[in-house]
């Protein structure tokens, strides 16, 4: 099984994209994080979800866990509203967010190839990428699961169900009208 | 002068050059500096090491250290930030009722403790208070700055350099809160004045956003309530060693060590969770610092400057706490008060050493004391209260720009300063 096999398309997100879009990802899509996308829309870095709440959680209260305790429901419209009119190219601005840059592997590389990447980066996926520097997507650390399970002979409904259908598949029926 | 002395004072003032444009950490600066004094044969690990007079005041090193220790314990209590939102709910959540009891909390904690570390403490939930009044949280956090910087000035205990000049004078914790507490309380009532002055436009009142202040719970603050009793105790009975000191034949750094054993035996708390509140960094400058001082000291280089500066004083004593008073506050805006004490006080030493015991020229150390605490203020880089500050207000959005700083801390440390001759003037002189 090779990565032409395995790849997947994704749900992106842009530097222009909303910080409230982001959060929807990662909620709808039950994710580690969100792939941001070059220009061309061909992903390229992926920021972890728990750096997406850093737009929620204020400073302060990140800096003095004491203050978690106090921050009671009368903060809480803050708290949603502090998503509002915020930007993905804030959070890659910020020096403190753990950008990660997202290895890449070729289209007829194999499963223990793409495995062996996944392992050495501690990535939860790769882009895959041809010789000429296209992207068809990513292999996520889900499918190449799904598929060793496969391979074992262990491949459960759920399991196929997860080399079957494309994450943006399943972000496209979840949140109905088209973004 | 002989050659190894010129040379000493080439290396100090290259490293103290150094640390004051900061072209490289001000630890590797000052401990280069002693490396360099060993190594040209001005120290040695007899003077460096066994003698508080030419090398490590070791009273200076282990106060900061038990101290530290102490505020690693108490800041995981939630007390800052139980004692902020009490004071916010008490003021009615008005915001400018708000800044002058967060004003007072932090002058009267930074009397009590590091500065710095009390900023840290008080700037987080002052944030947060700000936060719900819906008012621009900048004014506030320049006006705990300032306070923590004039608040220090009233202890031993309350800011680096009152440390150093204690140990070097011999003076006790209770001569500092004698002989500096009550100037600097009229100063707090004064400096408290000018907010409503100088912030005057930070205090637009929203009943809206007051109520969401007045609902904050500050008891979900402390969520270890032992913890808290006992780390309280520990202040209080640290407080008492201190003012007891004499009288107890206890220096203080025997008394903030017995403390700080005393509140990690109390507390139970792991290893990593205090010590990870020492400033490591801090110490290993001070232990820098003394070893270069101390190496002009033993190869008679402060005696001869001494020397120059009691012939040029005579007994005109008021002229000289006038120099040392202005001087220090000039010199403390721009560069670190902490070398610069360091340095300057074996000279009043002498100074006052010549004098014969004479008040006129013991009265010298608390102009030093004065001039260097509150000309801190003068800047947004002239202590490190403010320095902190304007950090934390950078990473929560809220940038202070040197010139914005500096526009109000110049204005407060001129009329502290200038206050502060009067006081000298009318009690000593």
């Amino acid at each position: 099984m090779q990565a032409r096999h395995l790849v997947e398309r994704i749900p992106v997100v842009r530097r222009e994209t909303s910080a409230l879009e982001a959060a929807r990802i990662v909620a709808t899509l039950r994710t580690n994080g969100v792939v941001v996308a070059d220009a061309d829309g061909h992903p390229v870095a992926l920021v972890d979800g728990t750096q997406v709440l850093r737009l929620v959680v204020p400073r302060y209260v990140r800096e003095d866990p004491l203050l978690a305790h106090v921050y009671d429901e009368a903060g809480a419209d803050e708290i949603g509203a502090r998503l509002l009119g915020r930007t993905v190219g804030d959070l890659l601005d910020d020096d403190d967010v753990a950008v990660q840059p997202l290895a890449q592997v070729l289209p007829d590389d194999t499963l223990i190839e793409i495995a062996a990447v996944l392992v050495r980066e501690r990535a939860p996926m790769v882009v895959v990428r041809d010789e000429a520097g296209t992207s068809s997507g990513v292999v996520t650390l889900a499918r190449v699961l799904a598929a060793v399970l496969a391979l074992a002979g262990q491949a459960d409904p759920g399991v196929q169900r997860t080399l079957a259908q494309d994450l943006l598949d399943l972000d496209t029926e979840g949140q109905g009208p088209a973004r | 002068m002989s050659v190894q002395a010129v040379l000493a004072v080439g290396v100090f003032v290259v490293a103290y050059l150094l640390i004051a444009t900061e072209r490289v950490h001000r630890v590797a600066a000052a401990l280069g500096g002693a490396a360099a004094m060993v190594v040209i044969g001005a120290s040695g690990s007899r003077q460096a090491f066994f003698s508080e007079e030419t090398g490590v005041d070791w009273n200076v090193i282990f106060l900061l250290l038990g101290m530290m220790i102490i505020v690693g314990v108490l800041r995981q209590t939630g007390v800052f930030e139980y004692l902020a939102i009490w004071a916010a709910k008490r003021a009615g959540a008005k915001p400018f009722r708000v800044m002058v009891m967060l004003v007072v909390i932090t002058a009267v904690a930074s009397a009590l403790l590091d500065n710095v570390t009390t900023v840290l403490l008080v700037a987080p939930v002052t944030l947060l208070v700000c936060e719900r009044l819906g008012v621009n949280p900048v004014p506030y956090l320049i006006a705990e700055a300032l306070a923590s910087n004039i608040g220090g000035t009233a202890t031993l205990i309350g800011d680096p350099p009152n440390i150093i000049i204690a140990s070097r004078a011999g003076l006790s914790f209770n001569d500092f809160v004698l002989n500096l507490a009550p100037i600097v309380t009229i100063l707090l009532v004064v400096f408290i004045g000018m907010c409503r002055v100088l912030f005057r436009r930070a205090f637009a009142a929203d009943p809206e956003r007051a109520a969401k202040v007045m609902a904050l719970q500050e008891r979900d603050a402390i969520t270890d309530s032992r913890l808290l009793a006992r780390s309280l105790a520990v202040l209080a009975l640290v407080t008492i060693g201190f003012a007891a000191h004499s009288v107890l034949a206890l220096e203080p750094s025997t008394v903030a060590l017995l403390g700080a054993g005393l509140i990690v035996l109390l507390s139970g708390l792991p290893a990593r969770s205090y010590l990870a509140d020492v400033e490591w960094e801090t110490l290993a400058f001070f232990m820098g610092l003394f070893v270069m001082v101390g190496a002009l000291v033993h190869l008679g280089v402060i005696e001869q400057l001494g020397q120059l500066a009691t012939r040029a004083v005579g007994d005109h004593y008021l002229v000289a706490a006038t120099g040392l008073l202005v001087g220090s506050a000039a010199l403390s805006g721009i560069v670190d008060n902490i070398p610069y004490v360091a340095t300057m006080a074996p000279l009043v030493k002498d100074l006052v050493d010549a004098g014969g015991g004479a008040p006129q020229a013991h009265a010298l150390w608390w102009a030093l004391a004065l001039g260097a605490d509150l000309g801190g203020n003068a800047t947004a880089v002239g202590a490190s209260a403010n320095v902190v500050i304007t950090g934390i207000a950078r990473r929560n959005g809220h940038p202070i720009s040197f010139w914005e700083f500096t526009k109000y801390g110049l204005v407060v440390a001129a009329v502290t300063v200038s206050l502060s001759w009067p006081y000298l003037w009318l009690r000593y002189y």
